[in-house]
């Protein structure tokens, strides 16, 4: 039966209806996934890697990823930024195996390989043989052995890295609306790590992409937004599509007054749960307006992140896929190097808001991963996404999918389906 | 305080263009011949715990057998390029009735 042979990735076509369908083999065929990772990740994008914080003096080191490629941070003893493949160009092993430390140069565990924290080759064990007997070849060049070295742009205290010559400078790549929300929260204090969380989440990264994009599921799956006053359907909200759908914000003016406001829509929204209570207020109700804007938002720079600002916990989401069905998300939490007692105080407890058990977004990850089977199963199966029409433009509203449609605008054309 | 000097070779153990390895207290040497004068430097590279002396030997610099960094076997200074970055030790070092004595440097 035709049925049940799967179709050759030649044969998939996207649906007519355009980008308010979306087929589920998106989420599961291997040959698409291998495709992102050459096109998007190891293509002419920015990928983000990590805070300047991480690397906080000379001579440090953290562990990043860039699609499933291990990836090290490096300042040098000079305080310059490098970022290297964490793959000892002798035979492939895993080079620097801790997450994150101080180091003069990085040797390779399996045979002891050194190189500078450049990512320039500067020794390894018996060159020259024992006893005038082995060694390497005397036409041996270290310099032509370096680790794989990638193109850094530092922004604030944010750090990108990128394979491809062709990528265009990060200003450009970024765009005026994302580099304003950028600079705002990452460039006009030095920035202080105050922690992270880890989760593996078991789903195409494409499935939680979209949920940062979809505003429509926030005041229903997660009743603490709604209960607490966060956001809710009948509060200020917008969600803005950017640079032909690649990256988003999404905004609201922070009202302090939402909570406990009463009107037609409120009584409709189910997700109200006036028996919640919670403890200790400070999480919801103590805001300090740090940015003088009164604004709370979110947004994404494709293809790895989404920074957001919950009244003052300040978080990048760091989506690290790992193979067709699985993800890896790295919580990095930062404030400002001058934060005095009360901010850092209200950032550690605003923290408690997201994360894999986070009051919000502890529903996100379950409900993902209990979705990824449900696509497996039905490879031919379509997403509907009308919200809020089927256009792609920016819209005033949470009751609206147009940043998931703006998404796959740009996925069709740079995945060529 | 004075240093005691200490014998660590026959002075015929110690040939040009051949590294001898001896120890001096509970620090291992390394003694070398250049253009007939004896030098006494640390021997272990102070990047990883190795013995200088198994390295390659090539003028008045020792190479280190596991990363290159080389040392000048005359002062013990590090010589730019290699993963180590300080200096070995250098002994004072003298010859006497066919033995070689070092002692620490003042």
């Amino acid at each position: 039966m035709n049925d049940t042979i799967e179709a050759q990735p030649q044969e998939r076509k996207w649906p007519a209806e355009g980008v308010s369908r979306v087929p589920a083999w998106i989420y599961s065929d291997p040959e698409i996934y291998a495709r992102e990772l050459e096109v998007f990740h190891y293509g002419k994008v920015w990928n983000y890697v990590g805070l300047d914080c991480e690397v906080p003096e000379p001579n440090t080191f953290r562990r990043s990823w860039i699609g499933e490629r291990p990836v090290i941070i490096t300042r040098d003893a000079d305080g310059e930024i490098h970022v290297v493949e964490n793959r000892c160009a002798h035979r492939g092993s895993l080079l620097c195996w801790q997450n994150s430390g101080k180091a003069k140069d990085l040797t390779c565990p399996y045979h002891h390989w050194s190189y500078s924290l450049k990512g320039d080759l500067m020794g390894l064990p018996f060159l020259r043989g024992v006893q005038g007997k082995g060694g390497m070849p005397r036409d041996f060049d270290k310099t032509k052995n370096s680790l794989t070295k990638l193109r850094v742009a530092v922004r604030g205290g944010s750090i990108w890295a990128t394979y491809s010559d062709e990528t265009p400078p990060l200003e450009d790549y970024l765009g005026e609306e994302i580099l304003t929300r950028l600079d705002r929260l990452v460039s006009r204090r030095p920035l202080r790590l105050v922690g992270y969380s880890r989760q593996v989440v078991d789903s195409n990264w494409k499935l939680y992409w979209e949920n940062s994009r979809d505003p429509y599921h926030a005041t229903l799956m997660h009743p603490f937004l709604s209960t607490f006053g966060i956001l809710r359907t009948d509060g200020d909200y917008h969600s803005v599509p950017l640079q032909e759908g690649r990256h988003e914000y999404t905004y609201s003016q922070y009202d302090p007054e939402l909570r406990n406001r009463t009107s037609e829509a409120s009584a409709q929204i189910k997700s109200i749960k006036t028996t919640l209570q919670i403890q200790d207020t400070d999480v919801v109700n103590s805001v300090v307006d740090e940015f003088n804007d009164g604004m709370m938002g979110a947004f994404q720079v494709f293809p790895t992140i989404l920074v957001q600002q919950y009244f003052n916990c300040l978080v990048v989401r760091h989506i690290i896929p790992k193979g067709v069905g699985k993800h890896e998300l790295v919580w990095t939490y930062f404030g400002y190097a001058d934060d005095d007692e009360q901010v850092s105080e209200l950032r550690l407890k605003q923290s408690n808001l997201v994360g894999p058990a986070g009051f919000v977004s502890l529903e996100d990850s379950e409900v993902l991963s209990l979705m990824q089977p449900v696509v497996e199963g039905s490879p031919h199966a379509l997403q509907v996404l009308e919200m809020g029409g089927h256009g792609t433009e920016a819209q005033s509203t949470m009751m609206t999918e147009t940043l998931i449609r703006a998404f796959y605008d740009f996925y069709r054309r740079e995945m060529g389906l | 305080m004075s240093v005691e000097w200490v014998r660590v070779a026959a002075e015929s153990d110690v040939v040009e263009g051949e590294p001898f390895a001896s120890e001096y207290g509970e620090n291992a040497i390394a003694l070398y011949r250049y253009e007939g004068t004896i030098f006494a430097i640390g021997d272990i590279c102070p990047h990883e715990d190795v013995r200088l002396s198994e390295g390659w030997l090539e003028g008045d610099r020792i190479e280190c057998p596991l990363h290159q960094s080389c040392f000048e076997i005359r002062t013990g200074k590090v010589i730019e390029g290699g993963p180590a970055y300080e200096d070995v030790a250098a002994y004072d070092v003298r010859v006497e009735d066919g033995a070689v004595f070092v002692r620490a440097a003042g």
